[in-house]
C-alpha cells in the first residue's frame, strides 16, 4: 500500500508539471499585455514588468475595431451553429426515421464527401461565392459553412441510438412526421445537438482559411482575421497584441467550461473530424 | 411506415432540401467543379469580365507542371516540409498516450476532495474578486517596484534599473509563479482527473490564430521566453561540451535513439499482431507488410528528429544568420558572372530580405530579382552558397552556444512549430481518445493479470497496449490526414512562409489567392493531396472499419 501511495504522489506531481507548461505560457501572456512597450524587452530578464498597464485593454478597441472583429466573429459563429443544428437535424431525421427510394445512395455521397479535404472545396467555393455575389459580405461567411455533410452524418448516428418504440407510439396516436420530429425525436437528441452546436461554434469561431479568403473590409473581419492584420500592422505593439489574443481566447473557454461534458462525449464518440 | 413511395419521397425531400440544397451547391457540387477546374488554365487574372480570353481546356498539363515542370521543385519541397512538420505526430501521440494514463490512474487521493474543494474556489474566487477590485480602481499605470512611474527604455537596457529594484520584481515573478503552482496543485486535489483533463485540454481548444501570436512572441530570439530559459542552460553547459569530444553529442542523440527505436518496436509488435490476427491468408501478409511499412517510416522520422535535436541544439545553433554583407558578396559574384543582371534590382532585393535572412529566402528574393535566363537559378544558389558559409561553427572561441533563433532561421523554423505543435495537441482529442479507450478496457482483464503477478510495465504491454490497438490505429490514419491538410495558419501567422515553412496546404493558397489567381493550377495540386488522403482513408476503410467498431 505504501509503495501505491509513493506512486500516486509522483504521478500527482507529474501531472501539475505538465499542467505547468500549459499555464506558463499563458501567464507570460497576460504579464505581456500588462507591459509597457519597451518593458516588454526587459521582461526575459527581470520577470516580471516594473509597471502595470491594464489601460493597454482599453488601447486595443482604440487602435482597431475590436469590438467589430468580436462582434463579427460571434454573429458569424452563432448563424453557423444555429443553421448548421437545424439542417443537419432534418436531415439526419429523413436519414434515419423515414425510408424513402434512393436514400443509402444518398447517404453514401454525403459520406464520401466526408473525406475530401477542405481545401479542395475552397477554391470552387471561392469561384461559387464570387459568381453569387456573396464576396467580402456576411452571407458569404455564413452559408457555405451552415450545411455539412459531417453535422448530418453525426445526428444520423445519434438519431439512430433512439429506440423507434417512440415515434411509433407517437405515430399509432396519429402524430405527423413534423410532430415527430419536433417532439419525439428532437428532445431525445438533445446531447447530440448540443455535441454539434459546441463543434460548430469552436470550429467556425477559430476559422481562418476561409475568412481570410473572402473578407476585403476591415468591418467584417473576424478575430482570427483581425488579429492577424493587427499583428501585421502594429507588429511591434506586443502588449496589445498580447491583451487582444487573450480577450479573443475568452468566448471558446466559457463555451468549453458550460458544455464541456458534450465536448468530451462527442470527442470520445469518434467525432472529431480531422 | 406507410405510404407510396412517391410520398415517402415527397415527405423525406421536404426534411433533406434546405440540407440538400446546401450540400449540393457548396459540398458535392464543388467537389466536381473543383475536379473539371484541375484541368483547365482558369486563372483570374486572364479570365474575368473585362477580358474575353476563353477557359482552356489543358488536360493533365497542370499536374505535369506541377510534378515534372520548371517549377516542380516547389511542390515537391513543400511537399518535404508539409512531412516533415508530420514528424511531430508520433511524438504527440505517445505524449497524449503517457498524459491519457496519467489522469486515468487518478492519483490524487479521493478522502479530501469534498473539502479541498470548497476551500480552493473560496480562495480562487476572493482573489480573482481582489484582482478585479485593485485592477478597476485603479485604471492607470501601476508601478510595481521603486518610485512610481519611473519608465524604463529598453535601449538602456537594465541600467536604469538598480540592482534592488530588479530583485524587487524577481521576487514578484517568483511569488506569481508560486502561487500559479500553488493553484495547479489545489486545483487537482481538489478537482482530480476531470481538472487535469480540462486544463491540458485547454491548448488545443484555443489553438488558433491567438495562440499563434502567443507562440510567436515566446520564440522571439531575444527577449523570448524560451530562450531566456535556454540561455542559463546552454551557458551552464557550455565548458562540458568544450571540452568534450563532438561525437559523444552525436552519439548521445544515436543511443536516445535506438532505445527509442526498441520501446517502438517492442510497442508496435504488439499492436500490429493485435490488429492483424483476425485477418487471413494474404490479406494478412500484405496488412503485416503494409503495417509494418507505415510504421517504419513513423519511426524513422520519429527517430530522425529525435537524433537530430540535442546534435543540433549544441552546433548548429552558434551559426550566424545571413547577414546583408554576405549577400552584397552574393550580388557581387552575380554581376560578375551575370552581366545582363540588373545590379540595382538585386540591390533591392536584398535589402528587402533585411537582416537575419535565410539562405533560402535569399535564393528566392534572388531569382525573382535576377532575368529568367536559363541557369540563373543555379547562379543565384551557387553566389549565395559560397559567400554566406557560416562564419563560425558554434563554439568559435568566446561566442559561447547560442540559443537557435527559431522562426528566423531556415533550420530551426520547421523545429519551432512541430514543439508548438505538440504542445497544442498533447492534451487534445487524441487524449481524450485514449482516455475513452481505457475506460472501456474491462477490468477483468488487470484482474487476472494480477492474479498472475503482472504489473506495471508488463501490464502496459500485455493488456493496455493491445486494448488501445484499434484506438491508436484511429488516431494515426485522421492524424496523418490531418497532418497532411494541416500546417497553413501556423505558417501564415507565425513566419508567413519564410524560413522555408510553406506546406502543401499554403501553396494552393499561394496558387489560387496571391499569385495570379490560377485556380486552375491550385485545383490540381489540391486534387494530388485529395490522392494522398484517399490512400490513407482506404487503409483506414480497410483494416480500421473492423477494428474501430468492435
Amino acid at each position: 500500500m505504501k509503495r501505491r501511495s509513493l506512486t500516486n504522489t509522483l504521478l500527482f506531481a507529474g501531472l501539475v508539471l505538465i499542467g505547468a507548461t500549459f499555464i506558463v505560457p499563458f501567464a507570460w501572456q497576460v504579464l505581456i499585455s500588462l507591459s509597457s512597450l519597451t518593458d516588454v524587452d526587459l521582461l526575459a530578464r527581470t520577470g516580471f514588468p516594473p509597471v502595470l498597464r491594464p489601460g493597454n485593454y482599453a488601447q486595443v478597441f482604440e487602435k482597431v475595431p475590436f469590438a467589430r472583429y468580436f462582434f463579427n466573429s460571434c454573429f458569424v459563429a452563432g448563424w453557423v451553429t444555429i443553421l448548421q443544428v437545424i439542417t443537419s437535424a432534418m436531415a439526419a431525421y429523413a436519414f434515419s426515421r423515414l425510408r424513402w427510394p434512393g436514400r443509402d445512395t444518398v447517404f453514401l455521397l454525403y459520406l464520401g464527401t466526408l473525406m475530401v479535404p477542405g481545401v479542395v472545396l475552397m477554391v470552387p467555393n471561392f469561384a461559387i461565392v464570387l459568381g453569387l455575389g456573396m464576396f467580402n459580405s456576411y452571407w458569404g461567411l455564413i452559408i457555405p459553412a451552415a450545411f455539412t455533410a459531417f453535422g448530418t452524418f453525426l445526428l444520423r448516428q445519434f438519431m439512430l441510438t433512439i429506440p423507434t418504440s417512440l415515434d411509433e407510439a407517437a405515430a399509432i396516436d396519429g402524430a405527423g412526421h413534423w410532430r415527430i420530429f419536433t417532439q419525439v425525436i428532437l428532445p431525445m437528441a438533445r446531447p447530440g445537438l448540443i455535441v454539434l452546436a459546441v463543434f460548430a461554434f469552436l470550429g467556425n469561431y477559430n476559422s481562418f482559411f476561409w475568412p481570410l479568403i473572402l473578407v476585403k473590409d476591415d468591418n467584417l473581419r473576424t478575430l482570427p482575421i483581425g488579429l492577424l492584420a493587427f499583428d501585421s500592422t502594429y507588429g511591434r505593439e506586443t502588449p496589445l497584441i498580447m491583451a487582444g489574443s487573450l480577450l479573443a481566447m475568452i468566448p471558446p473557454v466559457i463555451v468549453f467550461l458550460v458544455l464541456q461534458k458534450y465536448l468530451v462525449r462527442g470527442i470520445a464518440l469518434g467525432a472529431v473530424k480531422g | 411506415m406507410i405510404g407510396s413511395p412517391g410520398r415517402r419521397l415527397l415527405i423525406a425531400l421536404a426534411f433533406l432540401l434546405p440540407n440538400l440544397a446546401g450540400f449540393l451547391i457548396f459540398t458535392a457540387g464543388p467537389i466536381a467543379f473543383s475536379l473539371g477546374m484541375a484541368f483547365t488554365d482558369w486563372a483570374l487574372t486572364r479570365h474575368n469580365k473585362f477580358s474575353d480570353t476563353p477557359i482552356r481546356w489543358v488536360g493533365a498539363e497542370n499536374f505535369s507542371r506541377v510534378l515534372t515542370g520548371d517549377e516542380s521543385h516547389l511542390f515537391w519541397d513543400y511537399l518535404g516540409n508539409t512531412l516533415f512538420l508530420m514528424l511531430g505526430i508520433p511524438v504527440g501521440i505517445a505524449g497524449s498516450l503517457a498524459v491519457a494514463l496519467m489522469i486515468h490512474a487518478d492519483p490524487a487521493p479521493r478522502a479530501i476532495r469534498a473539502r479541498a474543494r470548497s476551500a480552493t474556489l473560496a480562495v480562487i474566487a476572493s482573489a480573482i474578486a481582489v484582482i478585479g477590485v485593485w485592477l478597476l480602481t485603479t485604471p492607470g499605470p501601476v508601478p510595481i517596484a521603486g518610485a512610481p512611474g519611473a519608465a524604463l527604455s529598453a535601449e538602456q537596457g537594465l541600467g536604469d534599473l538598480t540592482v534592488h529594484r530588479v530583485a524587487e520584481l524577481r521576487s514578484n515573478a517568483a511569488v506569481l509563479a508560486t502561487a500559479a503552482l500553488g493553484a495547479v496543485v489545489a486545483l487537482g486535489l481538489a478537482f482530480g482527473s476531470s481538472f487535469f483533463r480540462g486544463l491540458y485540454y485547454l491548448p488545443s481548444l484555443l489553438a488558433g490564430v491567438a495562440t499563434y501570436l502567443l507562440w510567436k512572441t515566446l520564440y522571439r530570439p531575444e527577449g523570448g521566453l524560451i530562450n531566456a530559459g535556454l540561455r542559463p542552460i546552454l551557458s551552464s553547459i557550455q565548458g562540458a561540451v568544450a571540452s568534450s569530444p563532438p561525437w559523444l553529442w552525436y552519439a548521445l542523440g544515436i543511443a536516445l535513439w535506438v532505445l527509442g527505436a526498441i520501446w517502438c518496436v517492442q510497442l508496435l509488435a504488439v499492436g500490429a499482431i493485435r490488429l492483424s490476427n483476425r485477418e487471413s491468408g494474404i490479406a494478412a501478409f500484405l496488412g503485416r507488410i503494409g503495417l509494418a511499412a507505415t510504421l517504419a517510416a513513423c519511426l524513422a522520422g520519429s527517430g530522425f528528429l529525435l537524433a537530430q535535436l540535442p546534435a543540433r541544439s549544441l552546433f548548429a545553433s552558434g551559426y550566424a544568420p545571413l547577414d546583408r554583407s554576405a549577400l552584397l558578396r552574393a550580388v557581387d559574384q552575380l554581376m560578375s558572372t551575370m552581366p545582363d543582371a540588373d545590379e540595382s534590382e538585386l540591390r533591392l532585393a536584398v535589402a528587402s530580405l533585411g537582416d537575419a535572412a535565410s539562405v533560402r529566402d535569399a535564393i528566392e528574393a534572388l531569382t525573382v530579382a535576377a532575368p529568367r535566363t536559363s541557369g540563373s537559378a543555379e547562379a543565384v544558389r551557387r553566389a549565395v552558397i559560397t559567400q554566406a558559409r557560416p562564419t563560425h561553427d558554434g563554439l568559435t572561441a568566446g561566442e559561447g552556444l547560442s540559443p537557435p533563433q527559431w522562426l528566423v532561421d531556415h533550420r530551426w523554423a520547421k523545429t519551432a512549430l512541430i514543439l508548438m505543435g505538440i504542445w497544442a495537441s498533447v492534451g487534445g482529442g487524441t487524449m481524450l481518445l485514449y482516455l475513452a479507450g481505457l475506460a472501456g478496457i474491462p477490468p477483468e482483464l488487470y484482474e487476472a493479470a494480477a492474479i498472475d503477478g503482472a504489473a506495471g510495465w508488463k501490464r502496459f504491454i500485455h493488456i493496455t497496449w493491445p486494448q488501445l490497438a484499434p484506438t491508436t490505429f484511429f488516431i494515426v490514419v485522421m492524424a496523418t490526414i490531418g497532418g497532411l491538410q494541416g500546417g497553413f495558419e501556423q505558417a501564415m501567422v507565425m513566419t508567413q512562409g519564410k524560413a522555408d515553412t510553406i506546406v502543401l496546404a499554403y501553396y494552393i493558397y499561394n496558387l489560387a489567392f496571391t499569385d495570379q489567381f490560377q485556380l486552375g493550377l491550385a485545383s490540381a495540386v489540391a486534387w494530388i493531396m485529395f490522392a494522398m488522403i484517399f490512400a490513407m482513408t482506404l487503409i483506414n476503410f480497410r483494416f480500421g472499419s473492423r477494428l474501430t467498431n468492435e
